[in-house]
């Protein structure tokens, strides 16, 4: 739980510095022949077939190719990647388009676009086995970045339900904190090296990660997580979610309490040192605004990480990727 | 022509052509409806559905053809499911130069778009002809849920159905004349476990899996209510889905007179008649159903390959 006094800033201690001898080694970040129009417009194709995420494919891939399987189990695989559930809703908001407004849960759109459809989308999908990859130019794993989203997804759902929200509308805040660095994914894949000095240069520096991008890039995942959300239907609340889940105050007055618990999500995620998406900065000035504007007590976030945890193991435990190592 | 829109039923059956002798009266041929539209001075044809039974329409058109010149056509496809496109390589306007086709079909998710979909059975390993050498101009377009003005005055409103391939009913007006389609389809239905002793059992899921699935049913019913025509599918009889067939994405006889009823629809069609049902079984069920009258408000037909329906 966060007590005592509180620093305004901090940075958390990444968990592997294997790679900051070779960071050393590496030539000047900005690549000049490359601008923010060509980053975005490879960004731009890149989306159009998205991959999912390796941690969870296995699960997916057994699940959906199981007669057997359940609907509940189906939900389940899916509501554990980010990216999947992100082109399930993308599915029914591209098809089902005239219903005004976007459908952010799970369980309608399995309901209303039907279990096969649902598997045939999750069959389609090719592995992003890029975050896996034996480089020196790793940023994060597939695992720990699933964990980041996870962990975020279940924080800002249970902040949800400790401000009485019915559970209904729960579910719209997990796949907000789940898809909310959908962004980065395009930036990595494609720029790996690009995208892996603006990460050891967070590493080193006292700057969150989003602004190192737009330093190096141009562009941070915000923008790109907008760009995704945008193509995808995914309604407003998600579009500014993904876009401004580092500064929700940008976010319009209708969606700002939305974003806002997002944000606090993601710092809280970053404080309690659960998975990984590159980014080691904690802004405790900004979480301790956004706890009083929300109104998260202490006892919330006892609460809260508590609970975490162990549903991230659970998660995991479900998923059988327990890897060696 | 007196009516405003002409209907005629060129294949009634659902999943595979099912000629023979048990099915002389009410045919053989899958799914495939004529639209024909009372426009001032000349008529506009739409084409639902691609099944075997577009082969003896594609004749005629052809015969008209030679007569008339060149002419142009659309097909509205529910879904690209085998029964509803098989009977387009031998839809013969495709081979003549001067045709001009539009097919539209609903968005499944796939990311193989609807030409190489529909055009991937005129491969050389599945057909003689490949659909580079076809003579027509056929123009492809992809349609999703919405309210679409085709001109004339018609309006089609298309919507998704509960099938295990995404399909799309239509809802299409003309002047005061509303006609609906509904197949293939069934009752949307909560997928997820409702049983507390299921060890996957989620009490929320299943609540809103449960609210999912009424919301739906009641879009469907707002869907075609009203309608004048509703042609909606009825491929089984209560028994047969109730051993086995539920989720398979067609409807009962009885569901589709229950929610005709309740959506003051003025006549229904059952439609897309299971293979294996015969002429006679047909006979033995519109008499149960109907007891040789018709039901209050709700005339209820069985529908019958070559029949003609105005509106």
């Amino acid at each position: 739980m966060l007590s005592g006094p509180e620093p305004i800033v901090h940075r958390r201690q990444p968990d592997k510095c294997r790679n900051r001898r070779l960071t050393n080694l590496l030539p000047p970040m900005i690549d000049s022949k490359l601008n923010r129009e060509s980053y975005l417009k490879r960004i731009k194709a890149y989306i159009v077939r998205m991959p999912s995420l390796s941690t969870t494919l296995v699960k997916v891939m057994e699940t959906c190719n199981d007669p057997l399987a359940s609907a509940n189990d189906l939900k389940r695989v899916i509501s554990l990647d980010p990216v999947l559930t992100g082109r399930v809703l993308r599915l029914i908001n591209s098809a089902y388009y005239s219903l005004g407004k976007p459908i952010t849960s799970l369980t309608r759109a399995i309901i209303m676009l039907g279990v096969n459809t649902v598997k045939n989308l999750a069959l389609s999908f090719t592995v992003l086995d890029n975050l896996n990859r034996k480089s020196s130019c790793q940023s994060f794993s597939a695992d720990e970045f699933w964990r980041h989203s996870l962990c975020v997804g279940v924080i800002a759902k249970s902040l949800a339900a400790l401000k009485g929200l019915a559970p209904t509308g729960q579910e719209e805040y997990f796949v907000a904190g789940l898809l909310h660095d959908l962004g980065k994914l395009p930036l990595y894949i494609q720029f790996p090296e690009e995208y892996y000095r603006v990460c050891m240069n967070v590493d080193r520096g006292q700057k969150a990660l989003y602004q190192e991008e737009v330093r190096f890039l141009g562009v941070d995942h915000g923008a790109v997580g907008r760009i995704i959300a945008k193509k995808w239907r995914l309604g407003s609340t998600l579009v500014e979610t993904l876009a401004h889940h580092h500064n929700a105050a940008d976010s319009s007055d209708k969606n700002c309490e939305f974003v806002s618990t997002v944000e606090l999500a993601n710092q809280l995620s970053l404080h309690f040192s659960i998975g990984n998406a590159g980014d080691y900065f904690i802004d405790y000035r900004k979480m301790s605004r956004l706890r009083h504007a929300l109104g998260v007590g202490s006892t919330m976030l006892t609460e809260i990480q508590d609970t975490v945890p162990g549903e991230i193991e659970r998660a995991k435990f479900f998923l059988e990727v327990v890897r060696s190592g | 022509m007196d009516s405003a829109v002409e209907i005629k039923f060129w294949g009634v059956r659902g999943s595979i052509p099912s000629p023979g002798p048990e099915t002389v009266k009410y045919g053989g041929n899958t799914v495939c409806l004529e639209l024909r539209f009372k426009i001032k001075d000349h008529h506009r044809q739409i084409i639902i559905d691609a099944g075997s039974g577009i082969r003896n329409l594609g004749d005629v058109l052809a015969a008209d053809h030679f007569v008339n010149g060149n002419f142009s056509t659309e097909i509205y496809l529910t879904h690209t499911h085998l029964d509803h496109i098989l009977g387009l390589p031998f839809f013969a306007p495709i081979y003549f130069p001067g045709t001009q086709l539009k097919i539209y079909g609903p968005i499944t998710g796939e990311d193989v778009p609807l030409k190489e979909v529909i055009g991937g059975q005129m491969s050389y390993r599945y057909f003689p002809v490949r659909q580079e050498e076809l003579a027509a101009n056929i123009e492809y377009i992809d349609l999703r849920e919405g309210r679409f003005d085709l001109g004339d005055g018609i309006t089609l409103v298309a919507k998704y159905l509960n099938h295990p391939l995404l399909a799309l009913g239509y809802r299409i007006e003309y002047q005061d004349c509303v006609i609906c389609t509904a197949y293939d389809t069934e009752p949307f239905y909560n997928v997820f476990s409702e049983d507390p002793a299921d060890p996957s059992y989620d009490e929320l899921l299943a609540q809103e899996g449960d609210l999912a699935a009424r919301k739906e049913n009641s879009r469907m019913e707002a869907f075609f209510h009203d309608a004048d025509l509703l042609i909606h599918d009825g491929q089984y009889t209560a028994a047969e889905y109730d051993s086995g067939k539920k989720g398979w994405g067609h409807s009962t006889i009885e569901h589709a007179v229950e929610t005709a009823k309740r959506a003051a629809v003025k006549r229904l069609v059952i439609f897309h008649h299971d293979p294996l049902r015969t002429d006679s079984q047909i006979d033995a069920i519109s008499k149960r159903l109907c007891g040789g009258r018709q039901q209050e408000d709700l005339e209820i037909i069985f529908a019958r390959e070559g029949m003609t329906l105005k509106v």
